[in-house]
């Protein structure tokens, strides 16, 4: 891998956190490989995955830490909320008690990053209808009272999946036009990279990189 | 899951499934203090596979309370301490190297799942996983710590090549290699060990051994393992068991009944390594026999 030029304006951190069982790698899979993976290994501590998007007309590097769901893993999952720009916080529509842990999740997500932290709530498996479990509307409002976006996706479809890493990232990208995040605070969760000079050697959109997601 | 060889048919893996979840039950049944962590059935699928379900419970029973013990407690307090282990042994053999890592901020966490699950989680080549099993049967429970050491320090040139940043060193760590070289590297990691041992680690890195289980428990576990025959185990199985001799593998454990009192005296880790091999190859026969009768050779082919 090799240093500056890049092909890409900015880089953006991002945490995927929830339960354990709720998606949350397949959903990294499905964005970052546009597949998905029906026998998903458990999450071990930490993996990571990237994929270059666009926002706003600006090449974004998105740099996404899918974490461990199981309870005991949170003691080394936490150092890594520090200076996220963005967090995915999952849950499973089809699993209640997923829900009612979100709220101690939120209490992490908050207490660990900074202020200006986009998160947005994912109800995941949004394509197991029947066996559905928490309503949209319940889940929507959780997310009004707490300032969080909100967005129902199926890894497995695919629906919603590209979206809510992009809906997170527009609105990043929203706090770095009008100044309430500032990029030369230490921990803001972005970096600004120098662009490569115009020659039009710019990848398509959304291209994958090529060091996503393996599990 | 995806531990199971490709290609098993769905009622197969079904059964599977089911022993393997029944004997996590029953070694945690039998041992409330233990507690279940995400990797553990990464270690009890890769015994359930080589030796079947009832030899997989007791060896899962004794490396629950030995070599796996610090990361079944209800914290990731030990566990962590084990992989404080990691940084101290790479200061001593390259010191560049670790400054690096250590400038890149990208900490141990990469080496957490080769760890707990004795590199099980990410092999992806059955042959390999068994073949690190043996060297771990056979050794100190810190082991994998200096096989996950001997791998960074064999990747050093990748990894200074990196941008030392978090992200993009905990990237190339994490993914392991499929074609590392790992008798190299097994040779190289008891290396690092009879030249930094433990003692001196914790000494030098202000590590405080003495909260570790395992490692604590670990001289009362050789001394057990001192007055059992290499093949006591497999012998006594057979008895019950009534298997033929066809199915035993002939030669397997006359070699090690023989090159253990040799090679013995004096040299316990020795003796030990001859008992692992001794024992995991006559599993391994007892295991091809069965699942050949089972499964049919493509099968047999994608598992070893």
């Amino acid at each position: 891998m090799t240093a500056a030029p890049y092909n890409y304006s900015y880089i953006f951190k991002y945490i995927i956190i929830g339960d354990m069982g709720v998606g949350k790698s397949c959903l990294l899979h499905q964005f970052t490989e546009k597949k998905f993976m029906a026998d998903c290994p458990h999450t071990i501590g930490v993996e990571f995955g990237t994929r270059i998007m666009e926002v706003n007309g600006q090449k974004v590097k998105l740099q996404i830490w899918d974490t461990a769901g199981q309870e005991r893993f949170r003691a080394v999952t936490r150092s890594y909320y520090r200076g996220a720009a963005g967090a995915l916080m999952v849950y499973d529509i089809t699993r209640r008690s997923t829900y009612n842990h979100l709220s101690s999740w939120l209490t992490d997500a908050r207490n660990l990053t900074n202020p200006n932290t986009v998160i947005i709530l994912i109800g995941n498996k949004a394509d197991l209808e029947a066996q559905r479990d928490v309503t949209y509307e319940e889940a929507k409002q959780f997310a009004e009272e707490n300032g969080l976006l909100f967005l129902e996706a199926s890894a497995k479809t695919g629906e919603n999946v590209e979206e809510a890493f992009l809906e997170a990232a527009k609105r990043i990208y929203q706090n770095i036009q009008d100044g309430s995040l500032d990029l030369n605070a230490a921990e803001s969760g972005v970096q600004h990279k120098p662009s490569v000079p115009q020659g039009g050697r710019l990848n398509s959109d959304t291209q994958p990189a090529k060091e996503g997601c393996s599990c | 899951m995806k531990r199971f060889p490709k290609g098993m048919p769905a009622s197969q893996r079904a059964v599977l499934q089911e022993q393997l979840t029944d004997i996590m039950l029953e070694v945690l049944r039998r041992n409330p203090q233990l507690h279940y962590y995400q990797g553990y059935h990464d270690v009890a699928v890769s015994l359930l596979l080589l030796v079947g379900e009832r030899t997989a419970i007791a060896m899962l029973h004794t490396l629950s309370n030995h070599h796996l013990r610090d990361f079944m407690d209800p914290t990731m307090d030990r566990t962590k301490h084990i992989l404080n282990y990691l940084m101290p042994i790479l200061e001593q053999v390259d010191r560049e190297l670790h400054d690096f890592l250590i400038r890149s901020e990208v900490g141990t966490i990469f080496a957490l799942s080769w760890l707990i699950t004795w590199y099980g989680h990410v092999l992806s080549e059955f042959r390999h996983t068994l073949r690190l099993y043996d060297f771990f049967l056979a050794s100190h429970p810190l082991m994998p710590i200096y096989l996950a050491a001997t791998i960074v320090l064999h990747r050093e040139k990748e990894v200074r090549r990196t941008e030392c940043d978090m992200a993009m060193v905990h990237l190339l760590l994490s993914r392991i290699p499929q074609d590392l070289p790992y008798e190299l590297l097994i040779g190289q990691a008891q290396a690092l060990f009879d030249r930094y041992p433990p003692p001196l680690l914790a000494k030098r890195a202000a590590l405080q051994s003495r909260t570790s289980l395992s490692i604590s428990t670990f001289q009362s576990f050789q001394r057990s393992t001192l007055h059992q025959r290499p093949d006591s185990v497999l012998r006594r199985i057979t008895r019950e068991g009534g298997c033929s001799a066809s199915r035993r593998g002939p030669g397997e454990w006359a070699v090690a009944s023989t090159e253990a009192p040799a090679l013995g005296r004096g040299n316990r880790m020795v003796k030990m390594a001859v008992w692992g091999l001794s024992a995991t190859l006559g599993a391994a026969v007892f295991a091809v026999a069965q699942t050949a009768m089972q499964w049919g050779p493509d099968v047999l082919l994608q598992l070893f």
